[in-house]
């Protein structure tokens, strides 16, 4: 079988019509300039829309041409390799395939995909690594944002016996007292059980026995105990990762605003799950989920006086708290 | 030197295809037949088939398009060689459905093996974009192989890792700031191996494109630019800490921003045009940059101006429609008013936003490639670019708009668009197609080909 094809000797750039001929017995000869090598020493091209094919002999001379089809007939025929990848790029039934592939594949790494790795993940980090890192964190905080607490030590004994009852006194949790203006009120727990209380939140707690603080504490321990932390820490390497790399250029509106709605959403469906086993655990401890509810609605005003973002219907779903409304009727119900 | 700046630099952006300009030329070629012209082809064994004045006179009445007298003698590229001297498009033979495919599975398959065929696509995509790029009848050709892509990928990625697990999950500061430092430090030398990359995988007619840049000239550039910006902020370091009248101060801090941006960045420009081109070699003939420092400023100036009017322009119809929109905000239902300004507004400021960046990009873009083809020049050869800014403009806002409401799958034809636009109007020169020579070529270091790639570090090579 003979082709029309252009030969370029790689040393200059002159052109050179030539005819190349593919034998039975595989080989591939151009006569003018005395090549004639088996079929295995040559490289060809793998075939990429229609663009001319490359022909390459051992030496640096290429050879190219535009007849695709009969070069895949030929190539067929002479039983060489040839890669699967334009067969994929050239039907419109595996471009669509792909289409669905990749939103399939998406939404599974976004919500099975991402829990599953996430729970495996935060189960197979030692224990030893989260401790360093959240020491580490706990004082790279004390460096930034937080202060040393105004509490009476009689108040902060209280909390304290509190604290232990819902921890059972696993020396593992640690109470950390501070302040932080900046922060407002808050209390969270690192990954190693460190907790810290923030002064601005015992302010808020109306109720004499302080049960307000020991729900937010519990509420706190139930993301702990969940690992939502480092889950969503996870989740949103994924998520930003995976949105990032499809959209390519139009990052500003691609990579922002998905994320953010992902990740929100996570964290919506942690704070559920953190609020029930606030209840769980004040239930177990026999004590009203009542002044939990106080606290958070406290909150709310404390939110609304600062002239943070309001509860308008648009922006409530991108909040990364279940409306406070619909939290303080659940701990309102006993 | 040129169709590796539209090709590359352009991976990741919003891109296309001239209407009125191409269409018609594309128009032009399909009534002249490309069946004749094949046919013409195998009659006679001369290759030299021109397009006669008469077809052109006949199709040009009947589409009045008097503008594209000039592109239009040049109908296959297969066909017609050129040996005369006369200045000539390069073309574009990409075409948008046949890459949508190509860009569809290249997504797919690099999910679906988390990233590792990310190397595969990577070459398969730049080589769609060269291979269909046309000089005289002949292709460019993309020859990195994958193998080495992923390689360089794998180091680069190993590296930001190590900085992720210093910086997010350790803690430590120290070491996560110690590793930024060594890729700052390194910085300059991955971003001539990345030009040098690019060079290298390139060919044409199979002599292929070279680099011969020295590390040293972009160590010397990078501490050029340092100290210019120092000297930028000196003012405002004096004021810290010798008591001087403030006004002085400002004034002084005007003047040399005002030189800065007037002179110097333009010059810092030239200066690294200077230092990739005047560096580059196709096969042994090497690349020249001649452009004057007076022609670079007054480029500057004149991309100001245009930026200007355009904002002025954007800024004038933005009041008009946002004030527009306000007066009939005010007779809607009042619990809603909140939420609907602030949709309103959130949408009008990203409209505005994207409306800009993509004006700007391509208005840039025209300025900057036109005057780069305009200056370079090779044994016996010179390039031309005639790009209008304010139509590159256009197509890149226009485009980005078609890639948001197709939620990206009309991706592939915006990059087309402006890709073809682009390489359809840049021109070359030259007196003899067969008078370059090379002995042998190297391939180059891909580490840095990713670093640039992986940060998205605009080199513009």
């Amino acid at each position: 079988m003979t082709l029309e094809a252009k030969l370029y000797d790689g040393v200059s750039s002159q052109e050179h019509c030539v005819e190349i001929h593919f034998s039975d017995d595989k080989r591939v000869v151009i006569d003018e300039f005395n090549l004639n090598e088996p079929i295995e020493s040559v490289k060809i091209s793998s075939r990429l829309g229609n663009t001319p094919r490359v022909i390459e002999f051992s030496s640096g001379i290429r050879v190219k041409c535009e007849d695709n089809d009969t070069i895949d007939k030929i190539l067929n025929r002479l039983e060489y390799k040839k890669g699967v990848v334009h067969k994929l790029e050239s039907s419109w039934k595996f471009a669509i395939s792909s289409l669905a592939a990749i939103v399939f594949f998406t939404i599974f790494m976004l919500t099975f995909g991402a829990d599953y790795s996430a729970d495996l993940l935060a189960s197979k980090l030692p224990q030893n690594t989260l401790d360093s890192a959240s020491k580490k964190a706990l004082s790279q905080l004390d460096k930034g944002y937080l202060h040393k607490s105004n509490l009476s030590n009689e108040r902060k004994v209280e909390i304290i016996k509190l604290f232990n009852k819902l921890t059972n006194g696993d020396k593992h949790y640690k109470l950390h007292f501070r302040s932080s203006p900046k922060m407002g009120p808050n209390a969270f727990m690192l990954p190693s059980g460190d907790t810290i209380l923030l002064d601005e939140l015992v302010f808020l707690d109306k109720d004499p026995n302080l049960y307000g603080t020991l729900g937010v504490l519990a509420h706190e321990k139930g993301h702990y105990i969940y690992k939502h932390g480092l889950k969503s820490l996870i989740k949103g390497t994924i998520a930003t990762t995976l949105v990032s790399y499809l959209s390519g250029d139009v990052t500003f509106l691609a990579t922002t605003i998905p994320t953010i709605l992902i990740t929100s959403k996570y964290s919506r469906e942690n704070e559920r799950e953190a609020d029930i086993y606030a209840k769980s655990e004040l239930k177990r401890l026999k004590i009203s989920s009542k002044p939990l509810a106080n606290i958070f609605k406290e909150l709310n005003i404390y939110v609304k006086k600062r002239g943070s973002k309001s509860e308008s219907s648009l922006i409530s779903w991108v909040s990364s708290h279940p409306t406070t409304k619909s939290r303080i009727d659940y701990f309102n119900k006993d | 030197m040129q169709f590796i700046d539209d090709v590359d630099s352009d991976d990741n952006s919003l891109i296309s295809k001239s209407e009125k300009r191409v269409s018609s030329t594309v128009e032009l070629a399909k009534k002249l037949g490309a069946k004749r012209v094949d046919k013409s082809l195998k009659d006679s064994s001369d290759s030299s088939y021109l397009v006669t004045s008469d077809d052109i006179d006949n199709f040009l009445s009947s589409k009045d398009s008097s503008e594209n007298k000039n592109s239009i003698s040049i109908d296959d590229d297969r066909v017609n060689h050129y040996n005369s001297g006369q200045f000539i498009p390069f073309k574009f033979r990409g075409e948008a459905k046949e890459y949508f495919k190509i860009w569809i599975v290249n997504i797919a398959l690099t999910l679906l093996t988390l990233g590792i065929y990310s190397a595969w696509a990577k070459v398969r995509n730049n080589r769609y974009m060269y291979s269909n790029t046309y000089l005289n009848g002949s292709n460019f050709e993309y020859n990195a192989s994958p193998k080495r892509v992923l390689y360089g990928r794998v180091i680069v990625f190993l590296f930001y890792a190590l900085f992720l697990l210093f910086s997010d999950v350790l803690y430590n500061q120290t070491l996560a700031l110690g590793v930024v430092a060594i890729f700052l430090l390194l910085l300059p030398w991955l971003i001539r191996q990345a030009i040098s990359f690019r060079l290298k995988s390139a060919s044409y007619r199979n002599i292929h494109f070279r680099y011969h840049g020295q590390t040293r000239s972009f160590y010397k550039l990078v501490l050029v630019i340092i100290i210019l910006v120092t000297i930028l902020f000196l003012p405002l370091i004096i004021s810290k800490y010798i008591d001087v009248n403030s006004g002085f101060i400002s004034l002084l801090s005007f003047a040399f921003t005002f030189l800065f941006f007037i002179i110097g960045i333009p010059i810092l420009y030239l200066k690294f045009k200077e230092l990739i081109i005047n560096n580059s070699a196709y096969g042994n003939s090497l690349f020249r940059f001649e452009a004057t420092k007076s022609s670079v400023v007054g480029l500057f100036i004149k991309m100001a101006f245009a930026t200007t009017i355009v904002s002025l322009i954007i800024g004038v119809i933005t009041i008009v429609t946002s004030s527009g929109f306000a007066k009939i905000l005010n007779i809607t239902d009042l619990n809603l008013k909140s939420d609907i300004s602030v949709l309103l507004t959130t949408t009008g400021v990203s409209f505005i936003y994207l409306v800009s960046i993509g004006l700007y990009k391509g208005i840039n873009d025209g300025y900057l490639s036109n005057f780069t083809r305009d200056h370079t020049k090779i044994v016996n050869g010179e390039l031309k670019g005639t790009i209008s800014p304010f139509k590159l403009g256009f197509i890149s806002m226009t485009n980005i708009f078609v890639v948001i409401f197709s939620l990206g799958l009309m991706y592939p034809w915006a990059k087309m668009r402006y890709l073809r636009y682009k390489i359809e109007n840049t021109h070359f020169k030259c007196k003899e197609y067969t008078q370059f020579s090379s002995d042998g070529r190297d391939r180059g270091s891909t580490v840095g080909e990713e670093a640039v790639d992986f940060f998205d570090i605009d080199i513009g090579v």
